[in-house]
Order: C-alpha cells, then structure tokens, then sequence
C-alpha cells in the first residue's frame, strides 16, 4: 500500500482541477493504495473545482483505492462539507438485469395479474351498467349523453368515409378477378355480404378505438396523474359508476348505429364503383344487392360490434388506470391501449367466425 | 460593467392579463449576491414579476434589465443565452418525469455544452450533494417526495452555476425542519458561491431567516422595499398587518 499526496492549487477551479486531475499521480495509483488530497494551499475552490474533485475520488475509488482529504479551511472547509456525500459513496448502482427464466416468470406474473384485474374490471362494469341502474343505484344519464354525442354522432362523417372508401377498394379489387369469368355482376353480392359480416365491424372498430379508447385512456390516466381519481374515491364515489359506466353504455349503444352506417357506406362505395365504372344500371346493382342481403349476416356484424365496444371501453379505461410516471406514463398508455384494442378486435372476430363457422355456416 | 450595477432592475413594470392589470408601475433593483425576497398576499402579482424577471412573459410597458441590458431588446437567441444565466426552481420542482433525478440535473450541462462532458456526472453528483439528494441520483422524480422534488429542481437550478436564482415558494408544502434546513442552504449557497436569491414566498419564518431586502406586493403595486426590520417598523398598516398574521375584517366576520 502507498500513500498518494495530492496538492491542490491555491486557487481550485475548472482549469486547476483539470490539470490536477489530468496529472499523472492518479494513473499511478493502484488498488488497496490510499490517496490523500491536500487541501492547506487552497484557500478558495468553485463548484467547478469541487466537481473535479469528485470525478478524482470516483476515478481513485474505481481502481480499488481509498480517499480521504486534510487541510481545508475557511471558504474551502465548508463546501467540502456540504459535497462530501458526493465524494464519499458511490452512486447507488442502477437494478441488475433479471436473466431469462426471472424475465419469463415476471412476464407470466404480470399478465396473470393484468388478467384478474381486467376481469375484475369487466364484471363491475357490466353490474354497473346493466344491473345496478335497475336497482335504484343510479346512473349517469347526462354523462351518458354526452357520451353518445361525443363517441357517435362526432364519429359519424370518419365511419362514412372510411367505411365508403372501403367498399370501393374492395368493389375495385374484386372486379378485376372477377370480370375475365363475365360476372362482375356478383361484385354486388360480395361487397354485401363482407360489409355485413366483417368489414363494417371491423373497419368502425378500428376508427373507434383510436377516437374513443385512445381518448377515454388519456383522459382517464391524466385524472389519476392529477390526483382526480383519489378524489373521487376519496368521496366514497365508485370510479367504475361514475366514469366507466357511461361510457360503457353510450358505447354499446353508438357503436352497432356506427356499424350499421358503416355497411350502407361501404354498399354505397361498390355501388358507385359498379355504377360509374363497371356501368351497371343501379336498378340492377340494387336489386342484386338487396338479394344477397341477410338478417342472418347483419346480425352477425352488429352482434360482433357490441364485444368490439366492450373491449374498447374496457381495455382503454384498464389501461388509464394502470398509468405510472405522469406525463409520459400517459402516453405510454394511450399506445398501449390502442395496440391492445386493434389486437383485441381481431382475437374477438376470429373467434366469431370460427363460432359461426362450425354453427351457421 | 460598474460593480455597482444591479443585476436585475425592473422599471415602472405594468402588466395586463386581458383587460385586467396585474402589475401597477413596479420598480426594484437587486444587488448582486443579494436575497431579495418578493411577497405579498395570494394572488397580488409574485409570481407574475418573477416571469417577467426569466423573461417568460413580457410587459405591457416598463423595463427589465438585466446585467444593464434590457430584456426586450434582445433577439432570441441572445435572450436563451441570457437565460443560461439565470436558474429557475420552480414551487413543485417543475422536473421531467421521463428522467432520473441525475439526468435531469444534467440537462441543461448537456444542453449548454459550457463544460467538459467528462466532468458532468461529477458535477451532478456535487449539485445532489449540495442539496442532500445524492442517493437520489438513479430514481425517477415520480419516486420523490414534495421537498425532495423542490430540492432536486433547485439542484437543476444550481446545475450551470448561474450568478442569480429564481426561487419560487422554496418553503410551501415543506415540514418546518424541512423549510428551515432550506432556508440555511440557501443562506449557504450565497455564502459561499455568491450566488443571488431572487425568492418569492409567502412564508414568515422563512422571509426573517434569509431575507436581506424584501418587496412587498398587494394588487399589483409595491407596497414597501426594504429590509424586514424596517418592514416591521413601517406603520404600513398592510404590511404590518402581514407581519402580525392579523386576517382582514370581513374573513373574521366570515368565519364567525
């Protein structure tokens, strides 16, 4: 073990520390050995000098060495004493990473536990929204109006025209296959049926949860982030009554309307396709297409658009109470929630199908 | 630059929000190294002069200068250099939450490249232990309580080594020990890196403790300037009224 002296200039500042550090007394210093800094010439020291000091007793403590300090005083002496946490410990080092059988088990953990809470979450909803009202347990019906103004009749001009530009996409696509057999006619038939079974539940979806559940997830997680929720609770209030419950009806109700508007937007998108371009007469185009069309198909469509609102309102409000770590947490969440509902849409669709596969047909 | 020169000088400031005045003709001067507290009842301009003293707001008419130099003559870009002389702490710490306590610190080091990036951990670390946060280092803001966020957003203040430091409600929302460990820092901190205190608060304790001038503000006008002592001797029946915590007529009556 050798002891290390290190004078320090009478003046300790951003160039003085530099040099001193810059010397090559530190490099000599090997581990076990002890360094001693000598502070009796310093009679003043600025913080740029002290944060050099740092990074000199962080660079002796990183090669196994220990420091220690002698001779300060006056100006010096105090503000030693105020960095001396800072040049004593190490910064406390940053969480180890967990290995891959520690990453699996937390995994499985968190989505076992994400799953209760959701399950927890969709069994109060739907008490709250379907039953305790006709106890006499009260419910929001303004918020609920609000709630179908908002959700709906704002979403109604993006259903039409995404749900339009839809069916003339598809009327297009399946023209083209289907004109070298001379039946383009059928076009009529196909758009019907795919807007009635999938697309128009499919497509409102889509456009619903990036309008609805992403709001519904901001809105929520900035009312935890600002304390709102711990209000509510904290009058006795319900959070699943008063905010989810609303939502969650006015959804069930906007929803299959949106539905609906969407399937007469995309029947209208291959009508004009089959009118202006392919040049049917829309007498024919209509009659074809009100042949083809099923109670049997419709209902399947509005039907699936009653889960999709559910999973929506469910997955957007689970994830806006989740949120940890204010304004970017927000954020986070909002992501997360309209991955999860696009995903969700498409797990709850091939499920319909798969069941009216094996039942219907 | 005469060394007498004020750092800041605020002259004949008005300001409006719309239609309604906020700041009625406010005049002060801050000498360097000084603790310059601003206060007054809730709601009488403080916080509206300390936004016009950072440049976040500019004035209906009147002047700042800072340095000698005026702030609404200067460009952009002169003006966010200006502000690299200026540290804010704000009443609720104003952090990113994004960021660790240590990278927030770092920020505006990174940011103003005035220092070696070699020395900016290191600086960190002295900032934290200056205001006794050196284990926070690594934790996200959202893991701090109320006084560890106001003492981590007056560590970002300090990050630069900026000559003034705006401070706004250093002790609201802080237990007693912690308020009064404040204070003394912020005593410290002048002492010994000559730092300036521009603090805004409404605390009594805390104004006797640190003050060297104060100004006092209600509805938008200087009240008094000067020190404590002198403050306490006024015969300004408002400022007197302050100092003796004694309420106004009609909240007794309100509350009786």
């Amino acid at each position: 073990m050798t002891l290390h002296r290190i004078e320090c200039p009478p003046e300790l500042n951003l160039e003085t520390g530099r040099d001193i550090f810059n010397d090559d007394s530190i490099d000599a210093v090997r581990s076990g050995d002890e360094c001693l800094i000598d502070l009796s010439q310093t009679s003043k020291m600025d913080p740029h000098g002290g944060a050099w000091l740092i990074r000199m007793a962080q660079a002796v403590r990183n090669k196994k060495a220990s420091v220690r300090w002698e001779g300060e005083s006056g100006q010096v002496a105090e503000l030693m004493t105020l960095i001396e946490p800072g040049l004593l410990d190490e910064p406390p080092p940053p969480a180890r990473e967990p290995g891959y059988v520690e990453q699996v088990g937390g995994i499985t953990i968190d989505v076992i536990r994400e799953g209760r809470e959701m399950f927890a979450l969709l069994v109060d909803a739907i008490y709250w929204t379907l039953l305790a009202p006709f106890e006499g347990r009260g419910f929001r019906w303004s918020h609920f109006i609000d709630e179908v103004h908002d959700m709906g009749a704002k979403a109604v001009r993006i259903t039409f025209l995404m749900n339009f530009l839809l069916g003339l996409t598809i009327a297009m696509l399946s023209a083209a296959q289907l004109r070298t057999f001379g039946l383009s006619i059928f076009v009529a038939q196909l758009i019907v049926i795919g807007f009635a079974r999938e697309l128009a539940a499919i497509m409102t979806a889509v456009v619903v949860s990036a309008r609805t559940g992403a709001a519904i997830t901001a809105e929520m997680a900035t009312m935890v982030v600002q304390e709102e929720i711990d209000a509510l609770r904290g009058m006795g209030l319900n959070v699943t009554q008063f905010l989810i419950a609303p939502k969650l009806l006015a959804l069930l109700v906007v929803l299959p309307c949106l539905t609906a508007i969407g399937m007469v937007a995309g029947i209208l998108g291959g009508l004009c396709w089959g009118v202006f371009v392919l040049g049917f007469r829309p007498q024919i185009w209509l009659n074809e297409t009100l042949a083809a069309a099923q109670w049997n198909d419709i209902g399947q469509g509005l039907l699936k658009s009653l889960f999709f609102a559910l999973a929506i309102v469910l997955i957007g409000s689970h994830n806006g109470l989740r949120v940890k770590g204010g304004s970017r947490g927000v954020g986070r969440m909002t992501t997360r929630a309209v991955v999860m509902d696009i995903f969700m849409i498409i797990v709850v669709d091939m499920l319909f199908a798969t069941f009216f596969y094996f039942t219907v047909g | 630059m005469p060394a007498h020169e004020p750092i800041i000088r605020v002259e004949n400031l008005d300001t409006h929000y719309g239609d309604k005045q906020i700041l009625d003709d406010v005049s002060c001067e801050i000498a360097r190294g000084e603790i310059f507290v601003v206060l007054g009842g809730s709601g009488c301009g403080k916080t509206t002069l300390l936004k016009h003293m950072t440049g976040l707001l500019s004035p209906t008419s009147g002047g700042i200068y800072i340095n000698g130099q005026n702030i609404a003559d200067l460009s952009e870009d002169e003006l966010a250099r200006m502000k690299q002389g200026i540290g804010i702490a704000f009443q609720s710490g104003g952090l990113f939450n994004s960021m660790t306590v240590g990278e927030n610190v770092a920020l505006p080091l990174r940011e103003y490249r005035l220092v070696d990036s070699q020395l900016i951990p290191a600086i960190v670390r002295m900032k934290l232990s200056l205001v006794g946060l050196v284990d926070a280092e690594n934790l996200l803001p959202d893991a701090l309580s109320g006084g560890m966020r106001k003492r981590a957003g007056l560590a970002r203040a300090l990050a630069a080594d900026p000559p003034v430091v705006f401070f706004d409600e250093p002790s609201a929302g802080l237990d007693p020990i912690m308020a009064s460990g404040l204070d003394e820092l912020i005593l410290e901190l002048r002492r010994l890196l000559g730092v300036t205190f521009v603090i805004v608060t409404h605390e009594l304790d805390s104004i006797r403790a640190v003050a060297d001038r104060i100004l006092m503000l209600d509805k938008g006008r200087v009240l008094f300037q000067g020190s404590v002592a002198e403050a306490e001797s006024s015969g300004i029946d408002r400022v007197q009224q302050f100092f003796e915590r004694r309420p106004d007529t009609h909240i007794a009556q309100r509350n009786l």
